[in-house]
């Protein structure tokens, strides 16, 4: 296993404790909505001397339901919000060393608020941008 | 030996490897202007070396583990200690990959830096005291 993939696999876990979202360490053909997708976004390196640290940017995908459904956005609200049973940044946060993963974990950023188009379908969805220092 | 990227300047504080904690690390040497300037200087300033003197600058990541950095400084403020740098990546003292080692008194520490949402961070300079070794093996 890789640091990334470790990682990749708690930032799911801890999405998982939001009841009702549905999780998955990798972007999947067929998402059954709501569903939170972790993808890697960017990795920074030489943070320290030694490899002593290294940025991981990761993008997590949260696809709400189809657009037409009134509470589509609500779902999102409750997604989007700092804190919460349904916050995405607090059900993230609940564990920020990723059960020794990583060092800390910070989610930045929630955004790019929109409809994208899944199996001739078209969703509601949000981007949560993640920090993880490992 | 070539021009290289630092990424990998070893760092030890009283024998404790710290360098994965260290973001930068810089020694200075310098020796004091000692003016010499007289009637027969032709109009031109006149200097010699005097008193050599240094400092050693570390900036470092806010670590409270056990051993961790953080917690090592924690009581040794108004304490003498040894830094020992090794350049150029290197983690033995060679010809191309030299260590410094400077002993220092540690009159600062700086243990809570750092805006919200910021890696936490400190940054410490110490003067140096005696003289600055140098070694290629």
């Amino acid at each position: 296993m890789s640091v990334i993939n470790d990682i990749r696999d708690g930032l799911a876990t801890n999405l998982a404790t939001i009841n009702g979202l549905r999780t998955a360490s990798e972007l999947i053909d067929n998402p059954s909505p709501p569903i939170a997708l972790v993808a890697i976004d960017s990795v920074e390196y030489d943070q320290a001397y030694q490899n002593g640290l290294t940025l991981y940017n990761f993008t997590i995908s949260v696809i709400v339901g189809r657009v037409a459904e009134r509470t589509a956005q609500r779902k999102l609200d409750l997604y989007m919000a700092p804190t919460g049973d349904q916050s995405v940044k607090a059900g993230v946060e609940s564990d920020r060393t990723l059960s020794g993963a990583c060092q800390d974990l910070r989610v930045v950023s929630s955004g790019s608020v929109g409809s994208i188009q899944v199996n001739d379908q078209t969703y509601l969805a949000a981007e949560f941008t993640v920090t993880v220092y490992a | 030996m070539a021009k290289f990227v630092a990424t990998g300047t070893k760092v030890t504080l009283n024998s404790s490897d710290i360098s994965s904690s260290c973001a930068r690390a810089e020694l200075v040497i310098n020796a004091a202007e000692v003016t010499t300037t007289d009637f027969g200087s032709a109009g031109w300033t006149e200097v010699i070396g005097g008193l050599k003197s240094g400092s050693v600058s570390l900036d470092f990541h806010a670590d409270f583990g056990a051993g961790a950095v953080s917690t090592l400084f924690e009581d040794l403020v108004g304490t003498i200690g040894t830094v020992v740098l090794i350049a150029a990546n290197g983690t033995a003292a060679s010809a191309t990959t030299p260590a410094y080692t400077a002993t220092v008194l540690v009159n600062s520490f700086t243990p809570i830096a750092g805006a919200v949402g910021d890696l936490s961070t400190f940054s410490v300079t110490f003067p140096t005291t005696g003289a600055v070794s140098y070694a290629t093996a």
